[in-house]
């Protein structure tokens, strides 16, 4: 229901994994093939002296120090800032607003409904049940429309399509409330509450 | 051994048919893409373990190329010297120690790998229904399942065990000693309570009663 970016979740965790893959790789090589070992010496010493001479070439005028150290510290700037972005990505799209158009009435002005009129009221409307163990509703945006998502947790045995028809009229009896049909997404699932609690034992 | 009852295709409603089905994700064009999204794992918490495994190590290079840029003496170990050490690698540490190194990082590697690559399916069912998009847990399923199968072979909870995947469900009881139990009865009910709750995709009942009985119960 949220925005998680999922393809580009799935192309950095490729890269990461490769990435980490090859030095698992080249390490455990390296114990076990001398050939390998050879390689490395070679290959890895050639890049560090094209380092080393990089590092001389690029010192400040006048100063032992290379101001590539400066550069490489922005590189790695740059690489933390797309790592918090990229987290920051996850599991956003949550929205506050339920309705927000402009009133066709008389009177000059926008009407907007926030999200926690839905969920006051829905919430209010399972609180008393004794068949589910936990119910949570949140408004999210799809593609810039908002969405209803609500959760429920049901105790075990009971049975899901009957809860959710249930669940379904009272959005029904919200969207008379609110004047709109907003997209609403029912979730059922089980958490540790409805797993470990006892079961319903009326029926 | 067990005996094994399939059911072929659900008594009820002609197949093809369906209708009185109302459609999935009644509502909006955007829920087919939610609905599709809702029962695949989003790799969200994979991915913030990468992210932050990448930043503990960029931040601790930041910490000693900084270190290095304003000519400080390095916190733990200068880059240059980092980098000597790595390319003479073999050498200068213990070798079991280096390998064991290697095959965790390997480990690591193949897990975000393969999170990345593989195809994901969560255990969610779609249910129709007239006015909103539903999604239930299988495991959900499984329990009201379970709870109408001990019904109908009238045996305590723990006799019935019910495992719901995404084309199949299998119905374990293990009757009670010297009550047969009516097989029929208890494969009917559970596939009426399915037709009900109408999961898409649909799944094969399949009912698995243990020859061993459970004594007392």
């Amino acid at each position: 229901m949220n925005n998680t970016p999922r393809v580009l979740n799935r192309i950095l965790l490729g890269i990461v994994g490769i990435v980490l893959l090859a030095i698992g790789v080249l390490l455990m090589l390296l114990v076990s093939v001398p050939a390998v070992a050879a390689w490395w010496h070679g290959w890895a010493g050639g890049v560090l002296s094209f380092w080393l001479d990089l590092f001389a070439r690029t010192q400040f005028p006048g100063r032992q120090e290379s101001w590539l150290w400066l550069v490489i510290c922005l590189v790695l700037v740059v690489v933390l800032g797309l790592m918090v972005a990229w987290v920051a990505q996850q599991g956003k799209g949550r929205t506050n607003l339920l309705v927000a158009e402009e009133d066709p009435g008389g009177v000059p002005g926008n009407v907007a409904i926030g999200g926690g009129v839905a969920e006051q009221a829905l919430r209010a409307a399972l609180a008393d049940r004794p068949d589910l163990t936990g119910v949570t509703v949140a408004a999210y945006a799809i593609r810039g429309e908002p969405a209803l998502k609500i959760r429920v947790e049901p105790r075990q045995g009971v049975a899901p399509h009957t809860l959710a028809a249930e669940i379904s009229a009272l959005v029904e009896a919200l969207d008379a409330v609110i004047g709109r049909r907003t997209p609403v997404l029912i979730r059922i699932g089980s958490g540790a509450r409805s797993r470990f609690g006892r079961a319903e034992r009326v029926h | 051994m067990s005996h094994d009852i399939r059911n072929t295709p659900v008594s009820g409603p002609p197949d093809g048919a369906e209708p009185a089905t109302p459609p999935l994700g009644a509502g909006a064009a955007g829920m087919e893409r939610v609905l599709r999204r809702e029962t695949r794992p989003s790799r969200a918490v994979v991915s913030m373990i990468a992210a932050v495994l990448v930043s503990v190590v960029c931040g601790y290079a930041l910490l000693e190329t900084g270190v290095r840029a304003i000519g400080q003496p390095p916190w733990l170990v200068d880059p240059l010297t980092a980098a000597e050490r790595v390319v003479a690698l073999p050498a200068g540490i213990p070798p079991l120690l280096l390998g064991v190194t290697g095959a965790v990082v390997t480990m690591a590697g193949l897990f975000f790998f393969l999170n990345a690559v593989l195809p994901g399916r969560r255990a969610r069912h779609l249910f129709p229904d007239r006015r909103a998009a539903v999604v239930v847990d299988d495991e959900v399923i499984a329990a009201a399942l379970a709870r109408r199968a001990r019904m109908a072979a009238n045996v305590s909870p723990e006799q019935v065990m019910v495992v719901v995947s995404r084309n199949r469900v299998v119905v374990n009881v293990r009757p009670t000693s010297g009550i047969p139990l009516r097989q029929d009865t208890v494969l009917e009910a559970v596939r009426r309570e399915l037709q009900d709750m109408h999961p898409v995709p649909m799944p094969d009942v399949q009912l698995q009663v243990a020859t061993a009985g459970v004594v007392g119960a």
